[in-house]
Formats: structure tokens, C-alpha cells, sequence
């Protein structure tokens, strides 16, 4: 869960603070706004992994659209959504729209960290799926030079054994000057 | 979880090599184990002799198909190792389409026959597909069978749909290729029609006879016959020859070879890769 570059965004001062001292404590690099219109003028502006933010909030913005904005700028980023009791339906809504995931209120930290920790494990295989396929794509174009060539030198030596094979076989002719054309095809 | 014997790995090898082709050594217990999981715990198995019975004896062939969909791999990209597509934008096409023109009147659409033979998820098929439509620009000139086959019922259902999610949409396609073949719907693309009804896909083990299904004057058979033995990698390319045109085109994977493999093919490179063609 280290070094997750984290953006909080809710409109209650306790919740936030709570949230960032508590993100920050386990080597979490946290951000936090205070209304949907802050948060979309600090995703524009910077990277982060994880947006966990309230979907109720004062201003124009709501999380849905922050979720939005969120997506539109970096797709990897996962957006996670606070949302009142009893409000299901919206985070299945949000959820549709590309949401990873949701936590009820009142915020229980542990389940966050538990949420956040399965964002780093998917992070991490992401990664080590991505540097599996580069190692995968540089092995297999070194390969294919290599095949090809030798594809090619075994092909035009086949032939080249066939002319000989061919040379050899006539009955016509001197023998010894039908081996020296094939030794002299050789060299 | 439960963990399969040396025995059962034995019998389910042999099964699977039986309708699949895949060959699997004794060392594959990991990818058994963590392939077929799954279909054990649906069916209720208690152990891999035990699924190995009940997909023999179940006449709907379900557990079959799970399993070949299963074990089968299908990573495939887009225009996966770019190599082939130029080549057949640059190379093949143009040369195929000389050498059938002077034979054709042209009053009649000219024919062009492709086959891709292990075709997985679809991408290669619709990488042809787009490689067509951008050198062939009046396809109505053009008489095009664009033929994809796989045997793992799950892979062909999903090139038939023709929509991709964002992990498989973003390897391999430009922005400008994405925006012009594809149309977004909510999380997954979708190929557009244009594209999608050039090509036609089908149900096909490699193992069977293949000559049902005409001649071709292109066939892509990339990364396939890599799973099989050396013995079905001989009879595999033996019956490709039989069924592509005399002065046909094969395009076999970037690091697989025919040596040793199907004398009556001969390898010509172009550029950075290679093509095959029946040995005149």
C-alpha cells in the first residue's frame, strides 16, 4: 500500500483530516479538497491512484462527477465512492459508470484500508503483468531475428544440397568434373 | 485445493491432446491445476480422475468445452508482432491481387481467400480486416472470404461479438485506428460494421481434417502449433499445404519454424519478416 498518491475529497473537515492523517501514517501520499470543483481543478493537475470521495457534497459537484472527470482525465485511476446510509442504488450507479468500488457512512478506516490495500495488490499485478509482457515482447523479437535468419540459411542451403544431390546424380559426363562442380557449389 | 497426481496427469493429457491438440507434459501440473480449478468445483469433482469421467460421459460435451476453453491460451493483441500486417499490406496483398488480375476479367470481383487458422479473440482477424479496408480502398471490386477459426467455443463467441475491453482495446491500436474502426459502448469497444462483415468465424479443431473448408490464398497460422507435438505440428502444416492455392502465402508465427517440420514450404523474407510458399 505504499506510496499511493491518494486524493480525499469531502466537504466535512473531520472526515478529511481524519483520512489523511490516517492515509499519510501508512506512507500514503494524500491530497484532500473540500468540494468536487477543488478536486477536479487537482485532477487536472496531477496524478493520482486512488480518489476517495464523497458523493453528497455542497457546490455544483457531486462524486458522480467527480467519478467522471476522474475517469475522463486518467482511466487507470480507481475512484472510490463515500455514500450515505441506505444509498445502494446510486453506488450500483456509480459502480456502472466505473466506480471500483464503495464505503458506507460513517467511514470505518480499517474497511478503507482494506479497500486500498486490494487497489495496491491489483496495482502490483497490473505492473508485474505489463513487465511480463515487455519481457515477453523483447525475448520474442530477438527470437524471430534469430529463427529467421537461421530459417533463411538452412532453406538456401537445402537447395543448395538439392543442385548438388542433382549435379552428382547425372550419368553424362566426367565424374571428377561433376564432384569438383559440387565442391566448388560447397565453397 | 486439490491437487492432481502424476497419474491423473497422465490421463487428462492425453484427453486433452485428444480434442484439443494442446500437449501437455508431466511438468504442466500448475497449469492444470490452476486452469481447470474452476470446472472442479462446478461439477462438483472431488478429484481429476473424477472430472476426467464425467467429461467423457456427458453427451452435451459441456465439461468438454469448458476445459478446451480453459486451457487454451489465448494472449493475442492487435496487430500482434507488426511485422505480418506489413507484410501484407505491402508485400502480399499487392502481389496477389496482380497475379490474380491478369487472369480475372474485370468484369468480376476479384477473389481474395484468407484463413486464419488459430484466430483466438478475433484481433488478428480484425487486424486483416483493417489492413483491407485501408489498401483496398473500393471493396466492392473485391470478391474478400476473410475466414477465422478457433477450437475454444468461448474465443469465437467473442470475435463473432466483436467487442473488446479496455485492457485488450488498448494493445497493439493506434488512437487514429481505434477512432476509426471501433465505436465505444460504456466500458468496451465494439469493431464497427465495415469491418466486422468482412470477416466470418467458425468452430475448428486443427486436429481434424480442415480441407472442407476450400483453398486459400493466405493463411495465417501464428503461434498455435507451438502447443502441439512435433508429430501434429507435421500433419498440421501438411494439411495447409494441401488447401492453399499453388502460389498461396503462410505466415506462421515470428519465432516458430518449418524446418524439419513440412519440407513442401519454402520460406521468403521480406523486409523484416518472413513468408512461406509451396515449393514450385
Amino acid at each position: 500500500m505504499k506510496n499511493l498518491k491518494i486524493l480525499v475529497v469531502d466537504d466535512d473537515p473531520v472526515t478529511r483530516l481524519m483520512l489523511k492523517k490516517t492515509l499519510s501514517k501508512s506512507d500514503c501520499d494524500v491530497d484532500v479538497a473540500h468540494d468536487g470543483v477543488q478536486a477536479v481543478e487537482l485532477i487536472s493537475r496531477r496524478f493520482y491512484d486512488v480518489v476517495l470521495t464523497d458523493m453528497m457534497m455542497p457546490g455544483g459537484m457531486d462524486g458522480i462527477d467527480v467519478l467522471a472527470a476522474t475517469k475522463a482525465r486518467y482511466s487507470d485511476t480507481q475512484v472510490i465512492l463515500i455514500t450515505g446510509y441506505g444509498s445502494v442504488d446510486t453506488a450500483v450507479t456509480a459502480m456502472k459508470k466505473g466506480a471500483s468500488d464503495y464505503l458506507q457512512k460513517p467511514v470505518n478506516i480499517d474497511e478503507v484500508l482494506l479497500r486500498l490495500a486490494k487497489v495496491s495488490e491489483i496495482k502490483a499485478l497490473q505492473k508485474n503483468a505489463g513487465d511480463l509482457r515487455e519481457a515477453m515482447d523483447i525475448t520474442e523479437k530477438n527470437a524471430g531475428e534469430t529463427i529467421q535468419l537461421l530459417e533463411m540459411a538452412v532453406s538456401g542451403l537445402e537447395n543448395k544440397l538439392e543442385d548438388i544431390k542433382d549435379i552428382l546424380s547425372q550419368q553424362d559426363g566426367d565424374a571428377y568434373e561433376r564432384i569438383d562442380t559440387a565442391l566448388r557449389m560447397l565453397a | 485445493m486439490i491437487k492432481v497426481t502424476q497419474d491423473e496427469i497422465k490421463i487428462l493429457s492425453k484427453y486433452i491432446k485428444d480434442v484439443s491438440g494442446v500437449h501437455l507434459d508431466l511438468s504442466k501440473a500448475y497449469l492444470i491445476e490452476t486452469r481447470f480449478k474452476n470446472i472442479l468445483e462446478e461439477t462438483g469433482c472431488t478429484s481429476y480422475a473424477d472430472l476426467y469421467t464425467k467429461a467423457r460421459s456427458d453427451p452435451s460435451k459441456t465439461i468438454e468445452r469448458k476445459m478446451i476453453d480453459a486451457i487454451t491460451t489465448n494472449e493475442t493483441l492487435f496487430f500482434r508482432d507488426s511485422g505480418p500486417f506489413e507484410l501484407l499490406q505491402h508485400k502480399i496483398l499487392p502481389d496477389l491481387i496482380d497475379k490474380r488480375a491478369s487472369k480475372i476479367s474485370n468484369f468480376f470481383p476479384l477473389p481474395i481467400r484468407i484463413w486464419s487458422a488459430a484466430c483466438s479473440t478475433g484481433q488478428e482477424v480484425y487486424s486483416i480486416s483493417i489492413v483491407l479496408k485501408e489498401l483496398l480502398n473500393d471493396l466492392s471490386k473485391y470478391n474478400i472470404k476473410l475466414l477465422g477459426t478457433d477450437i475454444s467455443d468461448a474465443a469465437i463467441a467473442q470475435a463473432s461479438y466483436g467487442s473488446y475491453n479496455k485492457f485488450e482495446i488498448e494493445r497493439g491500436l493506434t488512437r487514429d485506428k481505434l477512432q476509426k474502426y471501433f465505436v465505444a459502448n460504456g466500458d468496451s469497444w465494439k469493431v464497427k460494421d465495415e469491418i466486422r462483415i468482412l470477416a466470418n468465424f467458425k468452430k475448428l479443431n486443427l486436429m481434424q481434417p480442415v480441407n472442407g473448408l476450400g483453398k486459400f490464398d493466405i493463411i495465417f497460422c501464428r503461434n498455435i502449433a507451438i502447443y502441439f507435438t512435433v508429430e501434429d505440428r507435421k500433419a498440421l502444416f501438411h494439411k495447409i499445404a494441401d488447401i492453399l492455392e499453388y502460389d498461396g502465402y503462410l505466415i506462421i508465427g515470428s519465432t516458430e519454424s518449418l524446418t524439419g517440420v513440412c519440407p513442401r514450404f519454402e520460406p521468403k523474407r521480406y523486409l523484416r519478416s518472413i513468408f512461406y510458399q509451396l515449393k514450385e
